[in-house]
């Protein structure tokens, strides 16, 4: 018994083996691992809060996000579905925001009201920087979980969303 | 000059070579005895089953098949030959993806004008796409038929477990193709079903971070996704395919073709493993990649008399008794099998032809990353899933559900151990399998025809929405 020649040559295939198979794994890893983003992150000037005004919500397209204005409380909302990522459009006539991909429907505060969505929009940090308006689109802040809605949920006109 | 060619052709012929040899008559037949052609073909062709059975041993492409195959085979209703239909559809797809890929650039600015480019500015450019298209649609289809129709024969059951599982492989192969294709165009439709489906990879416990931004290539989908994408349609997919489907078509040979196997399942399996249903033809193209060139010769020579031929070498001593067959029950593939099969791709590529010049392949505006589509719809064999979603969780619908029936599908040969191949025998496994068919069916149909803007309920009858 002991060691062989035998177990020395397949332990060392198998262990050669193995190392191989990591330094592969490792190489692919470091090509293909996505490049950490540029440019579109960070703090976004939005000048005056006041541009604002209750029961509207503009889009920020460098951000990518809404700014909406729910009963003068001003919220960052991210354009994108905490579904599936589809962007999420404001609906003028509801007053809400309906994603068009599988129905999901928030307030006007980026909170749940239906749909498969798991939560409301999710939200950037606002802040006011010398009277003006600042986003931080770095930071991301997930949606309120459903049920806990701090802001009215009836829309105050037709959906847009299936009129085609 | 002639006569020396003539008589230098005469000294290699060797143990392989018929008796009868046509005589060189003709240029056609002096170039077919020149060195040069022996060397590139070794054995002339001949309409004896000996000359037949040479030209498939000696003979690459040939050899794909077995010499002999069993006269079940040759019926439409065995097969329905889609597995055929479906290596048919993926050469189709070779040589046309081929074609647009010397149109297309993967670049975020670049791929839509390409797309446009080649509707309107290149011969028949709009033709080989819209092609492209309905081969990949039809094949996922024949694909799925043909799963369906292997479940159904109860021909994924021993010996033919593994062969099984690489045909599910196939499946999430042809998912892929279809999937990573469906970004190239690089127009709205394209951009919002892959933000879905992407998203829908974030949902994967633990690795679903890792898993998306593998994919995407960075924090939203942009040029490193149509790059990553690209490369996966055109290059690793491919691979992976045709190494598959190598593995695939090999076992169909090795593993036997399919029996009904009724009450007497027991010793019809024992015989069908030992020396296998493979037809003694077939047995005798195994020992053909053997060294010694004498055996194959020999036992060419004695199926050419109408022998049976049994290689005790590889075989049990006990399946020597099993093995009695009375009657010799196979035919040559060149010509019968062979010619079905190019009566089918002619089929083939006559119905995608068709669909090519009759329906356009769709292409919508530019890809916005700013406007979401009403309704978006994912192509149509994801949409079941996508109807899925909108009632469930999507850690459910768009994860568990899909990978469970997947992995299920893999698995079935190793936990349904009914031997039985005849439906009345198997009324569970028929039933769950119907079951899951018929979901599937039902919910691809609702989510298709029945969805418009917001995934709202529209009758296709008031307006379609179906995206293809
Ligand atoms: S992506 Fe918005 S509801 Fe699915």
């Amino acid at each position: 018994m002991g060691i062989t020649r035998r177990y020395v040559l397949r332990t060392g295939w198998k262990i050669g083996g193995g190392m191989l198979a990591l330094l592969a794994g490792w190489t692919s890893w470091e090509l293909l691992r996505p490049l950490t983003a540029s440019g579109a992150t960070g703090k976004i000037k939005l000048g005056s809060p006041a541009n604002f005004t209750a029961g509207t919500a503009t889009f920020v397209n460098q951000g990518r996000l809404w700014v909406a204005n729910a009963d003068g409380h001003l919220f960052a909302l991210s354009q994108k579905c905490p579904h599936l990522g589809c962007r999420v459009p404001f609906c003028e006539s509801s007053g809400q925001f309906e994603c068009p991909c599988h129905g999901s429907v928030f307030n006007i505060a980026g909170e749940w009201i239906t749909g498969p969505s798991p939560r409301g929009m999710d939200q950037h940090p606002l802040t006011v920087e010398n009277d003006e308006l600042v986003v931080d689109t770095s930071k991301k802040i997930n949606g309120a979980d459903h049920g806990s809605n701090k802001f009215p949920t009836d829309s105050k006109g037709p959906a847009c969303a299936g009129k085609g | 000059m002639i006569d020396q060619e003539a008589a230098s052709g005469e000294q290699i012929r060797d143990g392989l070579e018929p008796d009868v040899y046509p005589v060189a008559e003709g240029r056609w037949q002096r170039l077919k005895h020149t060195d040069a052609w022996r060397s590139m073909f070794r054995h002339p062709q001949l309409d004896t089953p000996r000359g037949r059975a040479l030209q498939g041993f000696s003979n690459v492409f040939l050899h794909v098949y077995p010499v002999k195959v069993p006269r079940r085979v040759l019926r439409l209703r065995y097969s329905w030959r889609l597995g055929f239909i479906a290596t048919v559809l993926f050469w189709i797809l070779v040589v046309t993806g081929v074609y647009l890929m010397f149109f297309y650039t993967p670049s975020v600015t670049a791929a839509y004008g390409d797309m446009q480019q080649l509707r309107t500015g290149i011969g028949f450019g709009q033709l080989i796409r819209n092609v492209h298209r309905w081969s990949a649609h039809l094949m996922v289809l024949v694909v799925v038929l043909h799963l369906v129709r292997v479940f159904f024969a109860g021909a994924y059951k021993k010996p033919r477990e593994f062969n099984w599982v690489i045909g599910i492989g196939l499946l999430a192969v042809t998912l892929g193709f279809s999937f990573t294709g469906y970004l190239l165009p690089w127009d709205q439709l394209s951009y919002w079903a892959v933000t879905v489906g992407t998203n829908l990879v974030n949902y994967v416990p633990i690795f679903g971070g890792i898993l998306t931004d593998l994919l995407i290539g960075g924090p939203q989908i942009g040029q490193p996704t149509l790059q990553r994408f690209y490369a996966l349609h055109v290059a690793v997919l491919p691979l992976l395919l045709a190494l598959f489907l190598m593995v695939h078509i090999w076992r169909v040979r090795k593993d036997g073709f399919a029996v009904r196997r009724g009450a007497a399942g027991a010793f019809a399996e024992g015989a069908n493993e030992l020396v296998g249903s493979e037809s003694a033809a077939d047995a005798t193209d195994a020992t053909d990649a053997t060294d010694e060139p004498a055996i194959p010769a020999a036992t060419a020579l004695a199926l050419a008399n109408g022998d049976r031929v049994r290689l005790l070498g590889v075989v049990d001593r006990e399946s020597v008794t099993a093995e009695e067959r009375l009657t010799d029950d196979t035919v040559f593939a060149w010509p019968h099998l062979i010619v079905r099969h190019v009566v089918v791709a002619l089929g083939t590529i006559a119905t995608v032809l068709a669909l090519g010049v009759a329906f356009a392949a769709p292409l919508r505006d530019i890809a916005n990353p700013n406007l979401t589509p009403e309704p978006a719809k994912a192509p149509w064999y994801f949409v079941g899933l996508q109807e899925l979603l909108s009632h469930f969780d999507p850690l459910i619908a768009g994860i568990f559900v899909p990978a469970g029936v997947l992995l299920t599908l893999a698995f079935l040969p190793y936990f349904d151990k009914n031997p039985h191949t005849e439906s009345k025998y198997r009324k569970v496994a028929i039933s769950v399998f119907a079951t899951i068919l018929v979901i599937a069916v039902v919910l691809t149909v609702i989510g298709a025809l029945f969805r418009g803007p917001g995934w709202k309920f529209v009758p296709p009858w008031q307006h379609s929405y179906l995206e293809m």
